[in-house]
């Protein structure tokens, strides 16, 4: 599966469109995680953790989303975005992760 | 600035010294009352608030008299710290800064700038209100559940059924068929391969979700997955919305399309997607 968030593949023709494949996750947070984020905050902990979740919660939306587009049929996905919304929740912890793009047939 | 200007400066510098320098006497005057027939109830002085406000009501009204503008209750503060330094620090030094000076000193700067206090006093309230709340609620449903726990196991000798509702997974698949089975060009880049198409103009549709608001019974995560659930359905109708919308213009597809995800609401108890795109005819 070719990833790609410009609309051309160097290689390879776009044949067919498949249609829009989305995925999503959401970061949650846990009670434990919310407490004590103040006290990592000054030990630096808090961004490296966060930046881990981050990077699962996108794998997963990218996976849905890859798996989606291989039902359809196809081989690569252009024209890729991924948007990162925050959805409030306690210290505005609760973090959307969304993939979306245009499954196509490339040969 | 020329010369007419600053005098008309002046003039202003010396009407407001004018009106500061009444207000500060009336309040001095009415201070020195107060201590006279000893109006005080528990042995503090009535003197301590009113003298200041006085002073600054006085002062205010004739400003708006005379200048025909607030100047913002100077008087009241050279009161209020003359009081102050008077009762609190010369007479009963025992007393000192305590709550009654942070109070009176409260008042008489809500006094002064209405607006701005009002403001920090709503934003910073309700903002460390709501965000303690959002605290607590996790907490004491964490002691909740924790607490169930142990009356089923050693009070009612029973197994511990969990009550909490299941959340089915997002049917994926059927979504997917759905979305793409609507006859419809969903692109989200901008190019159409070697296809001709008609400009159609731009599209929006919007989709408005409420939060899941039952407080008990249910987990974090459950409550997360419900949003993510809630969310995903939202967006498909929110895709559905617009292809009808392009379709009732004589489009069958959409470029550029993006998606949106936000929060609405008063303290945000709704979300809002939006799907937006140029509606094409390709023929």
């Amino acid at each position: 599966m070719i990833l790609t968030s410009a609309n051309i593949l160097q290689t390879k023709k776009i044949v067919e469109y498949k249609g829009l494949v989305t995925g999503e996750s959401l970061i949650g947070s846990n009670i434990y995680k919310d407490l004590f984020s103040g006290v990592r905050d000054v030990v630096a902990g808090r961004t490296s953790q966060y930046e881990e979740e981050l990077q699962k919660a996108r794998n997963i939306a990218l996976k849905i989303m890859e798996e989606k587009a291989e039902s359809l049929g196809a081989n690569a996905i252009v024209g890729l975005k991924i948007s990162y919304d925050n959805l409030g929740g306690t210290m505005g912890n609760t973090i959307l992760v969304t993939a979306y793009g245009t499954a196509v047939k490339a040969e | 600035m020329n010369f007419r200007e600053r005098e008309v400066k002046i003039a202003y510098i010396r009407e407001a010294i004018l009106c500061i320098s009444i207000g500060t006497l009336t309040g001095l005057v009415v201070y020195q009352l107060f201590l006279y027939f000893k109006i005080a109830i528990f042995g503090w002085n009535f003197g301590l608030i009113f003298a200041p406000l006085i002073a600054g009501y006085v002062e205010t009204i004739l400003a708006n008299r005379i200048i025909g503008e607030n100047i913002g209750a100077i008087s009241a503060f050279i009161l209020f710290a003359y009081t102050t330094i008077y009762s609190f620090i010369l007479k009963n030094p025992s007393l000192g800064f305590n709550l009654i000076t942070i109070g009176s000193f409260a008042v008489i700067l809500q006094a002064a700038f209405p607006t701005a206090v009002n403001f920090i006093i709503i934003t910073v309230g309700f903002g460390t209100l709501s965000y303690l709340l959002g605290i607590f609620k996790r907490i004491t449903t964490y002691f909740y559940n924790k607490l169930e726990y142990v009356y089923y196991k050693y009070i009612l000798k029973k197994p511990y059924i969990i009550k909490i509702e299941t959340v089915e997974p997002f049917d994926e698949k059927r979504s997917n068929e759905v979305i793409n089975k609507l006859d419809f060009y969903f692109i989200t880049e901008t190019g159409v391969l070697d296809k001709k198409f008609i400009n159609l103009g731009q599209f929006h549709a919007t989709v408005i979700v409420e939060k899941d608001k039952r407080l008990i019974h249910t987990k974090q995560e459950h409550i997360e997955l419900t949003t993510l659930n809630n969310l995903k359905n939202a967006k498909d109708k929110c895709l559905i919305k617009l292809a009808k919308n392009v379709k009732y213009a004589g489009g069958n597809g959409v470029i550029n399309l993006k998606i949106e995800y936000g929060l609405i609401g008063l303290g945000g108890d709704s979300y809002q997607i939006t799907a937006m795109g140029m509606g094409i005819y390709i023929k």
